[in-house]
């Protein structure tokens, strides 16, 4: 019988990154069963194109990555490549591409789709080292790519069945007819189930708000960054609108919340594991700082959306909570001022900004 | 997954269905002339002289004490030999054959109440030395040198908490023998001084809470109390027993002793009871054999027993073209040793035998799991990362010195990243 040496300690947990992978695919599903339903094969194209351009060249960057041993034969060197190769090289970009995919308007040109998940799959992730080392959300690279180099596209790629043709609701604010009236167009009800023009998987509330308990249930999404960054754009949201419609604050704050890809963003994008920091407080922090830059963004911005770019800001801030001089796993007094300080700021900020007052 | 991880499967419901097989009479008998914490040692017997039960045979010297050995059996000293140790070395062993008399030596006498009641806290503190008595909670420290503090002590706490998967010795000796346990702590609180004894189990203890409570019926002249903390890992651990029990918080690395409070594993105070009522040293003690790679038994067997010994009386391995993986100890802390020829010592509290399975280390993924589990609160992913990086002082900032090596961090990583085995490697790192 042969015995080996081993360390402690010896049992290990039921736990796996797959599942943590397989979880998020699952808690997308209500999100991508009713953009399919929504927009047909116009989906059900985005997500597959999405899919096989970021599992493929996730494949193909890491054969390169890789140096092939000194084998006999082309096919067993290039084999030799890919024996560490496992199962999270698949799910982790299919996570992304599925996500990216759910950002997309549903008109948007096909090969705009393969810009863009090359572009997040390379740039966004692999030539940080891949899986576990890349700093930016790797759907959100993409999709601010694609909206910054190819803008045009996106014009009139919003499907509705409205009046302002091809815009969400929140450029219906923006450019529209303004707050209270559009309400007349988009219920806050139809904003709830999807029955409004927007990205594929971020019109739906009703989904998101499924796949989010899965994910929380199942521990899979750390609840902190969910739970911060929604209260916190809830918060400020609601002293914008104190601020300028007084007596719709409530429906002003529940307008915001329900469209645009704030909640898609909150449940899929931040939760992130990755490009999260890795501590209690820091998590916390991280969440308040991406809900209120969001609200800033929508409410002082050039874009009537913000969630993108405040995620990827906030990731490039990410190593800043982390640094190991005062990043702890306690909650310490520095952190409760701290986080305060930050958010009655912002609060403040917002509260003498909106409305144009300085 | 993302979250706190403090409960572990522990096993342990399955190996107290077991019933405890005695083997007292093994023909001979094994002593560790040196161990981990006693670099050297002589013994002061000679080959062919007839020892008998209890009797010194022999000293192991550490860095600031001394450590008698003793025979647990009566019979002839054979000689030498090499066998692995506690600590997964291999070291000398001095064999005693058995004759089955077990004559105890003719000065060990039971000790009577009054001359009991009689012992002051040096001699007691003696008695306890002369026993050769170690913490046989795993730390192995003697046991004398806490009792001999000179700083004034409120409390002394029997921890009985046993937070490892797969141990049930301490569960055993409350449950049989409550007695011993509670008049060792009262031996133990005469020794240091204190006036207050704590007894800590787990939550779910119930009947032990129970048997110690009829127990103590019968003590109503002390101040001793039957507490109970949670069913965690590592709760066993004595700063988080402390903290749960009495509500001290005590700074890692502070003497315990400074705060008022001694902590003793409930089988460290049973060894004081016979030293002290009986003048024995520790005979006998449980020890289970367990995991999925050998055929599960309790034993209750005499100090010096061979472990390949007790192997064969319990059946054998199981599966035997799998590799296997041999601890002394627990699953999350325990020794790793190599080979099954293990003298059982009074520190020795249980075998596990598991069937290899190979792990593959996934990239980690920032998901903070050993971040939020780490009893310490420090944070094993950036320690892992600084000492990848080789950086010295990014690890001292970490405080990497705090860790406990619990093993929480890689119990709970997703990725099977071996984050214990970092921390070890950038803890000697940074004292280079």
């Amino acid at each position: 019988m042969q015995v080996v040496k081993n360390t402690s300690p010896y049992v290990r947990k039921d736990v796996s990154t797959k599942r943590m992978m397989i979880d998020v695919l699952i808690a997308l599903i209500p999100v991508v069963f009713f953009s399919i339903y929504r927009f047909g094969w116009d989906a059900l194209i985005r997500i597959v194109v999405s899919l096989v351009v970021m599992i493929g060249l996730e494949a193909v960057a890491f054969g390169i990555m890789h140096r092939a041993k000194r084998v006999e034969g082309r096919w067993e060197r290039l084999k030799s490549r890919y024996e560490t190769y496992t199962i999270n090289n698949i799910t982790a970009p299919a996570v992304s591409a599925v996500i990216f995919a759910m950002l997309l308007p549903s008109k948007l040109p096909i090969y705009a789709v393969i810009i863009g998940a090359a572009f997040a799959i390379i740039v966004g992730k692999m030539l940080f080292g891949g899986l576990g080392s890349n700093i930016f959300n790797v759907a959100a690279v993409g999709r601010i790519f694609i909206g910054i180099a190819v803008a045009n596209m996106f014009t009139g790629t919003y499907v509705g069945t409205d009046l302002i043709a091809g815009g969400t609701a929140l450029t219906a604010v923006r450019t529209g007819a303004g707050f209270p009236y559009v309400l007349n167009s988009y219920s806050l009800i139809d904003l709830f189930i999807g029955n409004v023009p927007g990205s594929m998987g971020e019109i739906s509330a009703l989904a998101i708000l499924i796949g989010m308990v899965y994910l929380l249930i199942r521990r899979s999404a750390d609840f902190r960054v969910v739970v911060s960054s929604l209260a916190t754009f809830t918060i400020l949201i609601f002293l914008a609108g104190l601020k300028l419609y007084p007596g719709q604050a409530f429906d002003f704050t529940l307008f915001h919340l329900l469209s645009g890809g704030l909640l898609f963003g909150v449940v899929f994008m931040v939760t992130d594991p990755v490009t999260s920091p890795i501590t209690r407080p820091g998590r916390w922090l991280y969440g308040l700082l991406v809900g209120s830059l969001v609200v800033l963004i929508r409410l002082f911005g050039a874009y009537p959306e913000g969630m993108a770019f405040a995620l990827l800001f906030c990731n490039m801030l990410v190593p800043l909570i982390d640094y190991p001089q005062w990043a702890t796993n306690k909650f310490k007094p520095a952190f409760f001022i701290g986080f305060s300080v930050i958010l009655i700021t912002f609060a403040l900020v917002v509260y003498f900004g909106v409305g144009g007052a300085i | 997954m993302i979250t706190k991880t403090r409960c572990i499967p522990d096993g342990k419901k399955e190996l107290k269905k077991l019933p405890v097989v005695m083997h007292t009479d093994a023909p001979y008998l094994y002593y560790p002339v040196t161990n981990a914490r006693c670099p050297e040692g002589e013994t002061c017997v000679r080959g062919g002289q007839f020892v008998k039960v209890g009797e010194v045979i022999g000293t192991r010297k550490g860095a600031f004490f001394e450590q008698p050995m003793h025979s647990t059996v009566s019979g002839e000293v054979v000689g030498y030999e090499k066998h692995v140790d506690q600590s997964g070395q291999l070291v000398d062993c001095l064999i005693i054959k058995n004759d089955f008399k077990y004559e105890v030596l003719e000065t060990l006498t039971d000790r009577t109440e009054e001359e009991i009641e009689a012992l002051t806290r040096e001699e007691l503190v003696q008695i306890v030395k002369d026993a050769g008595l170690v913490g046989l909670g795993g730390s192995a420290f003697p046991t004398y040198i806490k009792l001999a503090t000179k700083h004034p002590i409120d409390v002394v706490l029997a921890n009985g908490v046993e937070c490892e998967p797969n141990l049930i010795s301490d569960y055993a000796l409350m449950m049989t023998k409550p007695k011993r346990v509670i008049d060792g702590l009262i031996y133990a609180m005469k020794a240091a001084g204190a006036k207050r004894g704590v007894i800590a189990i787990k939550k779910k203890y119930k009947e032990i809470k129970e048997r110690l409570n009829f127990a103590l019926n019968e003590y109503s002249g002390y101040d001793i109390q039957v507490v109970t903390v949670g069913n965690y890992y590592p709760q066993g651990w004595e700063i988080l027993t402390i903290k749960d029990a009495l509500g001290i918080k005590i700074p890692q690395k502070d003497l315990l002793a400074k705060h008022g409070v001694l902590n003793f594993n409930v089988s460290t105070l049973a060894g004081i009871e016979k030293a002290v009522r009986h003048r024995l040293p520790i005979l006998e003690r449980y020890i289970s054999l367990s995991g999925d790679g050998i055929e599960n038994k309790n034993f209750r067997a005499r100090i010096g027993t061979l472990m390949s010994d007790l192997v064969e009386l319990a059946g054998g391995y199981k599966d035997k073209e799998i590799p296997k993986v041999f601890i002394l100890g627990g699953p999350m802390m325990g020794t790793n040793v190599t080979q099954d020829d293990i003298v059982m010592t009074h520190t020795t509290t249980s075998l596990i035998v598991q069937n290899q399975v190979e792990l593959i280390e996934e990239p980690c993924v920032h998901c903070a799991s050993c971040v939020y589990s780490c009893p310490v609160e420090i944070q094993p992913v950036q320690i892992m990362n600084a000492f990848k990086a080789r950086d010295k002082d990014t690890i001292k900032m970490l405080e990497v010195d705090k860790c406990i090596e619990c093993g929480l961090c890689s119990f709970v990583c997703p990725s099977k990243i071996h984050l214990t085995e970092y921390m070890r490697k950038a803890k000697s790192f940074a004292k280079k």
